[in-house]
């Protein structure tokens, strides 16, 4: 057997439990847990890796007009309906369903938080996967509406995104009121990400109920600078920086198909090959890629892209 | 077609060229406006507002009664009032000997220490009182020979290699009509004696001469008796005021890039001879003594105001690979640059080590002693350009960082430079405030040491968090103005979350520059025996707000101290010793920079200070005790707003 030098971390990831069953006070059928490593991606011969990277489905509660046909086909009737979409993507396979607030946009249709109360209980009765809640985006408006967010899906132990720089002070409020995790969003530099877990924790939050998102570039629109950065936290997290030690969140759907290459069909670039395939080899290579850098979360849209990660985390997982 | 413009309140008139924009017409007329753009319309500073007259002007976003004078132009008669907060007031400011820059804590390095101990007294200028023996038939020797055969016998002087012609003219009927009875000045020029200057009868209880700190923002200068001890060798006073190339760019770039306008240079050297002029004749009336007696400046400042004041182009210092002309310019008459003392009077300047570490550097460090003892040390210049120098007898190394004005009070909404009236120390206790001044009147605006001192205090307060944000409702001085949000302090001196933000850059300039140079030199921050400050902040600095804020290392309080004014100080100790002198230029020479535009290490460890105290709070081990306890409170607050 060949020699190897055996690389000894002093730290160790937290573990996560996302969903809470109904003894536990929630109606998940089941949970997921995340991190808890004690080595770089999937090298078993220097530490443990307790849980598999988790993949989860995004469903949105306004139809997403930007999507290309290519994966609008593959949900058919769907995609107006919260509920049966989150479904729908059970069926698919995935482990969490990434709930999208869209149409809280003043934008788009702006959303009474009312109206976003009853689409949260919608999708939770809809599905029994735990569920992650995310806003639309816009920073105040998500502010405004994160508490009755947070109340609405009180004791399911969800996953509650995202808290900026600008907004984790309600978030943070919201998610120790409601009993949630939060995902933590800083604009690629490890050392603002840091920062923000530092502010969110002062406020009284556990700072294992967080979940890092160091930002997501698609592939060829700033894939490398993401890959560093996880890695470079997850080397943190190993050498003992515990506010550095979350597991990482990477929303590689919504920067994949916006991609001119996921989008551009044939006749406009006929030598890119057929776009059926293009939009799925987009996402899935995107994902492995970040995978391998040490996301524990990746949110994807396609159901192919599901099942060829699917697989391929399972051949990771082979001691 | 040419147009009037008339200038109020000061009631200054110009004829100008149509077309001509309202700045450079202000500048012409020796009116200072505020602006640190150089007139690119970007900082928004040189507001004025137009009374009589038609306003053509390219700015975007009008929306109030003023404009922009480097962005307004004329083109007819016109009256334009330039209001208080976009002057440069000129108004110098005694700083009654030593005063402002002694701190309230006693430090041990007095530098008169350190001049007694290491360096022998040989001003840069001398003064001889010879008795020639009368010319006879026993003693034929030249006029000239007859004074070189009195010199050499003094034992203080060396040979005498230079002369101007000029004074050799004057000889024979001088000396006839003395008497021979003489006062010879010697100037010690690179190396070699130059016989500067002969007079008739005794005037050698007559000797001045001028140290001179140029910064970016201050212009500071000491008039110093040169004649021996014990009479001698003492600062008779000292005066500082802004430098008033402020008008031109608040930071060396911007200036640089004025310089290669039309005329830039000129105008930039002017402004800063100018100021020098102004320091040395108030000096001189106050001490009651002729500008004639004056026979020797040294300056000291960072190789660009070097450059500015000997009017040398400074361009190639901002451009890669960054050469200045000269680090070490040789002595010259002090006429030559512009200066007004003795005609025949002596100009040096002391030696820079590049383009962006200068020569108040090495005074400083001459002036801190670092370099003659064995002791790791550490020395920090907060300026505009803050530098950093770590080192013993041994070695030297530093680097730069850009600090901003900030340390200078400068850049601020409140910030004034420490000056009668300027807040330097802050407290709140229950929401009460309380404040100190410097020289206990109305408070004026923040210094320095000031902004050190009350952001310390907000942070600890938990009136503002680890980011550097208010946080609302934590205080009832805490206003919600156009500018968000802004503490008030008294009722128009505040300080507004730019100005908070404006801090965390600079201490995190200065911060992690002596980290990445610190690991450069693969030690461990505890390895540090000592550490210098300097700079023209205040008082008092400090040190344990400092270290709260993450602005200095946190260590053991005894280790450090304050110089004040570290370059003045290296100045002054040039100018009454060559050897002093000399070490300067042994201190320029051994010191090796680096640069940290060009390093990896420093963007990463930049970002990561730019928190209160910093992103890796295990560095402050000090503050992470207090810390558990700010954030108890935290907590509990969190806990109440659900």
């Amino acid at each position: 057997m060949e020699s190897a030098i055996i690389e000894k971390w002093p730290g160790r990831t937290y573990e996560l439990t996302i969903g809470a069953t109904k003894e536990e006070g929630g109606s998940r059928s089941k949970k997921v847990k995340l991190g808890g490593t004690s080595t770089l991606p999937f090298l078993f011969f220097e530490g443990t890796i307790p849980n598999p990277p988790a993949i989860a489905m995004e469903v949105w509660d306004v139809e997403p007009t930007d999507w290309p046909d290519v994966l609008k086909n593959e949900y058919g009737d769907v995609l107006t309906d919260p509920a049966t979409w989150a479904k729908k993507c059970e069926e698919f396979g995935c482990d969490l369903i990434c709930l999208r607030l869209k149409s809280a946009d003043p934008d788009l249709k702006n959303s009474s938080a009312d109206e976003i109360t009853k689409t949260v209980k919608n999708v939770l009765s809809a599905t029994t996967l735990p569920l992650i809640i995310v806003g639309c985006g816009n920073n105040e408006k998500d502010s405004s509406i994160i508490m009755s967010i947070s109340e609405a899906a009180k004791g399911e132990n969800c996953l509650l995104g995202v808290a900026t720089k600008e907004n984790y002070k309600t978030f943070t409020a919201a998610a120790l009121s409601g009993g949630h995790s939060i995902i933590a969003e800083t604009p690629l530099d490890i050392n603002l990400e840091k920062q923000l877990n530092i502010l969110i924790t002062d406020m009284g939050f556990s700072s294992d109920r967080l979940v890092i998102h160091p930002s997501t570039g698609g592939l060829g629109y700033g894939f490398e600078y993401c890959y560093t950065i996880i890695e470079r936290t997850r080397l943190a997290a190993l050498s003992g920086d515990k506010m550095m030690s979350q597991p990482i969140i990477t929303f590689v759907g919504q920067e994949t198909w916006k991609a001119k290459e996921c989008k551009s069909d044939e006749t406009e670039k006929p030598e890119w090959g057929p776009l059926k395939e293009r939009g799925v080899l987009w996402e899935t290579t995107t994902s492995v890629g970040y995978i391998q850098a040490g996301s524990d979360i990746v949110v994807v849209n396609h159901p192919t892209t599901v099942k060829e990660i699917k697989n391929y985390i399972q051949k990771l997982m082979l001691k | 077609m040419s147009c009037k413009i008339k200038f109020l309140p000061s009631d200054k008139e110009i004829i100008v060229t149509e077309g001509t924009d309202l700045l450079s017409a202000a500048m012409m007329v020796g009116i200072q406006i505020y602006n640190s753009c150089g007139g690119e319309g970007v900082c928004g500073r040189c507001k004025v507002k137009i009374v009589k007259g038609e306003i053509f002007t390219d700015e975007k976003e009008k929306n109030d009664e003023y404009v922009l004078a480097c962005r307004t132009v004329c083109k007819a008669d016109m009256e334009v009032f330039v209001p208080e907060e976009s002057r440069v007031e000129r108004a110098e400011i005694l700083i009654k000997g030593k005063e402002i820059y002694t701190p309230a804590e006693p430090t041990d390095i007095t530098p008169a220490v350190f001049e007694e101990k290491f360096f022998k007294v040989s001003p840069l200028s001398t003064k001889l009182h010879l008795r020639l023996p009368k010319p006879s038939f026993d003693d034929t020797v030249a006029d000239l020979e007859r004074i070189f055969r009195e010199i050499k016998k003094s034992e203080t002087a060396g040979p005498v290699m230079q002369m101007g012609l000029a004074n050799i003219k004057k000889l024979p009927s001088l000396l006839r009509a003395a008497n021979f009875n003489i006062t010879v000045t010697l100037g010690n020029r690179n190396g070699t004696m130059e016989l500067v200057m002969v007079e008739p009868g005794d005037t050698s209880d007559k000797n001045f001469g001028i140290a001179v700190d140029i910064g970016t923002t201050t212009v500071v200068a000491y008039l110093v008796n040169l004649i021996p001890p014990p009479s001698g060798q003492k600062i008779l006073s000292a005066k500082a005021m802004y430098n008033p190339q402020v008008s031109f760019g608040e930071d060396v770039i911007t200036r640089i890039i004025h310089a290669g306008d039309l005329s830039g240079l000129d105008r930039l050297h002017h402004t800063v001879v100018d100021a020098i002029n102004d320091l040395i004749i108030s000096l001189i009336i106050e001490n009651k003594i002729s500008l004639n007696d004056v026979n020797c400046v040294v300056c000291a400042g960072n190789t660009t105001m070097i450059h500015l004041l000997l009017k040398v182009d400074p361009s190639n210092i901002r451009r890669s690979p960054y050469i200045p002309v000269a680090n070490l310019f040789p002595v010259i008459r002090a006429a030559e640059a512009g200066i007004k003392i003795n005609p025949r009077g002596l100009l040096s300047c002391l030696p820079c080590v590049s383009s962006y570490v200068g020569g108040d550097i090495t005074a400083g460090v001459l002036a801190s002693g670092m370099s003659n003892f064995s002791q790791l040390t550490l020395f920090i210049d907060l300026g505009t350009n803050g530098e950093v120098v770590l080192g013993n007898k041994d070695f030297l190394v530093c680097c730069s960082t850009s600090a901003g004005p900030c340390f200078e009070g400068g850049g601020l909404k409140c910030g004034i430079r420490a000056q009668t009236g300027a807040i330097e120390n802050f407290g709140i206790i229950d929401d009460k405030i309380s404040i100190k001044t410097i020289g206990n009147t109305l408070p004026r605006g923040i210094c320095g040491a000031g902004i050190i001192s009350i952001v310390a205090e907000l942070f600890t307060k938990g009136i503002i968090d680890k980011s550097g944000d208010f946080v609302s409702g934590s205080s009832k001085h805490l206003k919600k103005t156009d500018e968000g949000y802004e503490f008030f302090i008294t009722g128009n001196i505040s300080i507004t979350h730019a100005d908070i933000k404006n801090f965390i850059h600079s201490k995190g300039a200065i911060f992690s520059g002596i980290e990445v140079l610190i690991k450069k030199m693969g030690i461990d921050f505890h390895q540090i025996s000592r550490i210098i400050i300097a700079g023209g902040l205040g008082n008092a600095l400090d040190i344990e707000k400092s270290i709260i804020l993450g602005l200095l290392p946190d260590l053991p309080k005894e280790k450090f101290s304050f110089i004040g004014n570290g370059s003045i100080t290296g100045c002054k100790m040039c100018l009454l010793s060559n050897s002093a002198m000399k070490k300067a230029e042994d201190i320029a020479q051994k010191m090796t920079y680096i640069d940290l535009s060009t390093d990896n290490e420093f963007m990463n460890s930049y970002t990561a200070s730019l928190f209160l105290p910093h992103t890796n709070s295990d560095m402050f081990p000090s503050i992470k005790t207090r810390e558990t306890a700010a954030k108890k409170k935290s907590a509990k607050q969190t806990q109440k707003n659900i």
